[in-house]
């Protein structure tokens, strides 16, 4: 909290010093850069953490400032006129909100479809703005805005703007230090792995989207008075690419590296324009490189900065997390002719199963015999073209990943799938958030201080775990193997799908798992446990009962010693006759 | 002492930082064909990518007729006369049969390819289907085929009879036994006795990544084999 | 009021087959290598400006194709190796780089030719008599060689073994490796004629519309939403991308007006990213 503070304090001072430095009619050209810096922010955020490129902000940014315009033209001299900055902010915000919810809704992993989708946007806002003359003054705009009323001279709106951006300023950098930054971070890094933890990604994604529309909102709404003129300009996609070259160049990752970007960049471009005809073409340069290169732009330059140390860093206090609410029964699954086709080949072929009492069902069978589908099918991952899924005595008919993993199901998948760019104690905190969150709890902090005593056992048994600060990409393969199996069963499910869980792992790694695994067996008392393994010794220790399947289709089961000694089994291992 | 034609000496790799093969030797004999078994999941695909050049490999060398070939682009390798049958993906869905037959050659003439549709009738009434639309052990023989008809001389091959009917396997088998006759040389991936008993002069099994046997075919009981095959 | 109608339908037409000549190099470059080249525009622009430049030195204007062909394909060659390739074929990332690279030729050309416009003169003028009215003559070439272009090229994709090599690396590219297909050449090599050919489209349309450094950016739209909608990475895309984004431009600007058919066109985009991101008939 304290280096929060300090950090935002010397912002904020040094904001509202400039002038003292600059003059007051610098101040004032400053002032509108502060503006595309609050823009630039909202890019920033969107897309440096939550991964998504937006190429249509100055949508936002200009229905705002129209906005603001017929307020303060209606308004005047009024004080309620300083109403319309919050106003318009918030109206942008959830209109923001509110679009990107239905455009990520039910889907994953898009592509850039959603940033086509905003360019398309804005170039149809610009349209619409030049075209549409009795509402917007067509291309000339709206003219003779009044300045928001008891602001005097140059001086007064600059000090409105700074304290605004050192308010934003702050916010941002909260919200980036807040859990819900690492959820946004973990969007951008694997989709599909945060959703298989029950969170909601489109509602993630579009309150992030949100708040950069918010932010947008607020430059809009500042432009207004500040520039007393609105042109279409602001709509088109001239001024959105800006947007994200300023992002880009500042560093988009860094709380500060938009407004270090649309500061040096605007104001040098301003400048420099007309003196020299080739600043544009050096401009353009530069931001290849940066994507090339440079992804954290000219915030680089000040990586030393980071170390510096203002005041005490927060350290989260180690709390309890609290308890899941728990469901005595354990969670039952029966598939019955269960179909699956991608294009012309048969994945499942009929394929009848479920589990019974035992506590590990280990699912075998050869290559291409359908075990990872089966899983995948069950979890919403790949669509049923036939037959029942029943889940708990319901039958689903199309799960959805979110969904399953809320109704208890946990899942390590086949290849290790953790984010890779988060640390490992944000990924194990990502994992036992899930479901113990209510409320605000993502906003605060001390989230990160929460612990069960199955993480404690983990860390005990797992070394590696305890340099919690390192990211995860650093681990090895085994290692990644079973951080992520550690935060599948963080998430304490009824039924915990593990996919090939030593697959690669040395002899020591897959005793240690499977140790882990015995221990988790008894530690939570209602576990199921389905494990599609080729590892015998694996088999042999842990399971209950086996399921082989062959060419999508149940064979056989029983328990390790039947499947052993069936005949049927062994010619399908080994070939034979068809 | 036989000529050794293609060489992996302790490769060690895998996909990213993991090492999921760890000091592999493998030697094929010129005219030989050498086995790889193991269950799914020890190793065996990723060390034949490792050595034909489509992943990277973290130690070791593989050397073909002596020179060194480790790292090196898989076309580069097929100059030198490695040809390689992936497990997945086998064949190119969207090109015909014949297409996927004729691709790199230059002639679009199909009668080089007659003594294979004797041996394979019923393929050959398949010419201008998509490869797409063929189930998976006709897939898995085309694809057969066209590594056949590239005339390399060390081909290498993975899971082969995966989906093909006994008759065929076979019938894979002999062509192999006649080919191994004119030089050239083998190393399958398989866990298809049928085959291996039929073409095996060597055979090596992994586990966990790693070397677990290597000897002759005929000093390897087919006990032996099973017992590191199945459950 | 007839003769009218089919003026209307032969301008249909060669809106469309005029959009799929100007889409063909996206859409090998977007449909084939995933690249999202956001300055496919500015290709085009190149070659006007190749254009204006053979006409002005006094050259026959057949000249300015293998001119923009040229040059075009130089710089893309250029790009493929310092752009594309490092950032290994990546659609976020192109869309990045190539919206850098966008602004930089936009604003290299500003800076030699200045930010006027050029014209330049239809090499064929006149017009002939169809169906009763004067109809330019120009034009009718440009529909024929589209035509013929169009349909020349895809029956070599269909056909050749070079067309058949880049469909076999786009469909699997580890297996196109193993049979000895050089897959970072060909990559290449496409992504090149991608360029080359918007170049040649550049050629084709300037002397219709006003030459300028911003040119680009209004056929960008066209073009990038027509492969979003037709689908990516194949022939009945191209065809249905440029069918109905040329044909619902050509018959709202003649029936409401312009600005309309513009945004109507943004907005089944805008519709086809939300349902079928991949379009109508994409490549399975």
């Amino acid at each position: 909290m304290a280096s929060f503070l300090v950090r935002n304090g010397l912002i904020l001072a040094g904001l509202v010093l400039v002038p003292v430095f600059v003059g007051e009619f610098w101040a004032y050209q400053l002032g509108l850069y502060f503006l595309y810096a609050l823009a630039a922010m909202g890019v920033g955020l969107i897309w440096g953490q939550a991964g998504i490129l937006p190429l249509g902000q100055g949508m936002f940014v200009a229905l705002a400032a129209y906005l603001a315009a017929y307020g303060l033209l209606g308004l005047g001299p009024s004080p309620l006129a300083y109403l319309i900055i919050p106003a318009a902010c918030l109206a942008v915000a959830l209109l923001g909100f509110v679009f990107a919810v239905t455009i990520f809704r039910g889907r994953l992993e898009q592509g850039p479809s959603f940033s086509l989708i905003t360019l398309a946007l804005t170039l149809a806002a610009f349209q619409i703005a030049t075209t549409w003359s009795s509402v917007t003054g067509g291309f000339n705009g709206l003219r003779n805005i009044p300045g928001l009323p008891g602001l005097d001279g140059f001086l007064d709106l600059y000090y409105l703007i700074a304290v605004v951006l050192a308010l934003a300023i702050a916010t941002v950098d909260y919200l980036v230090r807040a859990p819900i930054g690492a959820l946004w971070r973990a969007v951008a890094d694997n989709e599909r792995r945060l959703a298989f933890f029950g969170y909601d990604v489109a509602a993630l994604k579009a309150v992030a989207f949100g708040v950069a529309c918010g932010l947008a909102g607020l430059a809009g709404a500042l432009y207004a008075p500040q520039q007393n003129l609105v042109t279409p300009d602001i709509a088109g996609f001239a001024f959105s690419g800006d947007l994200v070259i300023f992002a880009a160049a500042g560093g988009r990752a860094a709380v500060l590296g938009p407004v270090v970007g649309a500061i040096v960049v605007g104001v040098l471009s301003a400048e420099l324009r007309g003196r020299f005809p080739w600043w544009e073409i050096a401009i353009a340069l530069f931001f290849i490189v940066v994507v090339l290169r440079l992804p954290g732009g000219l915030m680089t330059l000040f990586a030393p900065l980071k170390r510096l140390r203002l005041a005490r860093s927060p350290v989260p206090r180690p709390s309890q997390a609290p308890d899941k609410p728990r469901i005595a029964t354990p969670l039952t699954v029966a598939f019955e002719e269960v179909c699956v086709r991608m294009g012309d080949v048969t994945i499942l072929d009929g394929l009848s199963m479920q589990t019974g009492d035992e506590a590990v069902l280990c699912v075998i069978g050869p290559n291409g015999a359908g075990k990872t589908s089966a899983l995948n099918v069950m979890t919403g991952a790949l669509p049923k073209r036939g037959g029942r899924i029943v889940i708990d005595g319901v039958d689903v008919l199309r799960p959805q990943p979110a969904a399953v993993a809320r109704s208890g199901v946990g899942r390590k998948f086949q290849t290790p799938s953790v984010f890779q760019k988060l640390t490992i104690d944000e990924n194990l905190a990502i994992a036992l958030w899930a479901g113990r969150w209510r409320g605000i709890d993502l906003l605060l902090p001390s989230l990160f201080g929460w612990t069960t005593p199955l993480l404690d056992e983990m860390r005990r048994r797992f070394e590696f775990m305890r340099s919690g600060a390192k990211p995860a990409s650093d681990l090895s393969h085994g290692e990644r193997q079973i951080l992520e199996l550690s935060m599948a069963l963080l998430t304490e499910p009824r039924l915990l799908l593990l996919d090939e869980p030593c697959a690669g792992l040395s002899h020591e790694e897959t005793a240690a798992v499977i140790d882990a695994i015995r221990w988790a067996r008894h530690y939570l008392i209602n576990l199921r446990i389905i494990i599609i393994e080729h590892d015998m010794e694996l088999v042999r220790r842990l399971a209950d009962r086996v399921v082989v399947l062959h060419q999508g289709r149940f064979l056989a089961d029983g328990s390790v010693e039947e499947v052993q000694g069936n005949p049927d089994v062994r010619a399908v291992y080994v070939g034979g006759t068809r | 002492m036989t000529d050794v034609l293609f060489e992996i000496d302790r490769l060690s790799g895998g996909y990213g930082s993991g090492l999921v093969v760890r000091d592999v030797s493998i030697a094929v004999g010129r005219g030989k064909a050498v086995c790889l078994l193991g269950r799914n999941g020890v190793g065996k695909s990723t060390l034949v990518k490792l050595a034909c050049g489509f992943l990277r490999p973290a130690g070791g060398t593989v050397r073909m007729a002596g020179r060194e070939i480790t790292g090196q682009q898989p076309s580069d390798n097929l100059s030198a006369g490695l040809t390689y049958c992936p497990q997945e993906r086998v064949v190119f869905d969207d090109l015909t049969v014949a297409e996927n037959l004729t691709l790199m050659r230059d002639s679009r003439r199909l009668d080089v390819f007659d003594p294979f549709f004797r041996v394979f009738p019923r393929f050959a009434e398949r010419r201008r289907q998509h490869a797409g639309t063929l189930s998976g052990g006709e897939k898995k023989l085309l694809s057969f085929v066209r590594g056949l008809s590239e005339g390399g001389s060390m081909v290498v091959v993975d899971e082969p009879t995966e989906g093909v009917q006994f008759e065929n396997v076979v019938r894979m088998a002999d062509l192999i036994q006649s080919y191994k006759q004119t030089g050239m040389s083998f190393l399958v991936v398989e866990q298809n006795l049928t085959l291996v008993e039929r073409i095996a002069d060597h055979i090596v099994i992994m586990d966990h990544g790693e070397v677990v046997h290597s000897g002759d075919a005929a000093n390897v009981a087919r006990d032996k084999m099973i017992a590191y095959l199945t459950v | 009021m007839e003769s009218l109608l089919i003026t209307q339908a032969i301008n249909a037409v060669y809106e469309i087959l005029i959009l799929a000549v100007l889409v063909l190099g996206l859409a090998v470059v977007m449909g084939l290598l995933n690249v999202l080249n956001i300055a496919h525009g500015e290709f085009v622009m190149l070659g006007a400006y190749c254009a204006y430049l053979v006409q002005k030195a006094g050259f026959p204007y057949l000249a300015a194709v293998p001119a923009a062909a040229i040059a075009c394909g130089a710089i893309g060659l250029v790009v493929e190796r310092f752009l594309i390739r490092p950032l290994r074929y990546d659609p976020f990332e192109t869309l990045l780089a190539t919206w850098g690279l966008g602004l930089l030729l936009r604003k290299l050309v500003e800076f030699g030719f200045g930010r006027g416009f050029r014209s330049v003169d239809i090499p064929v003028s006149g017009s002939i008599s169809v169906f009763g009215e004067a109809y330019p003559i120009y034009r009718i070439v440009l529909m024929v060689i589209s035509a013929a272009v169009l349909v020349l090229l895809f029956v070599w994709y269909a056909r050749a073994p070079t067309g058949a090599r880049i469909r076999a690396m786009v469909g699997n590219p580890v297996l196109a490796e193993a049979v000895g297909i050089k897959t970072r050449q060909l990559a290449r090599n496409t992504f090149a004629a991608g360029t080359a050919w918007a170049g040649v489209a550049g050629v084709m349309i300037a002397p219709l519309t006003p030459v300028e450094p911003f040119m680009g950016l209004t056929l960008i739209v066209n073009s990038f939403f027509a492969v979003v909608v037709g689908g990516m990475g194949t022939v009945t895309g191209l065809f249905a991308g440029a069918g109905i984004i040329g044909g619902l431009q050509s018959v709202l600007s003649a029936a409401v007006s312009p600005n309309t058919a513009y945004l109507a066109m943004l907005l089944l985009s805008i519709l086809f990213l939300w349902q079928r991101p991949r379009g109508l008939f994409p490549r399975s």
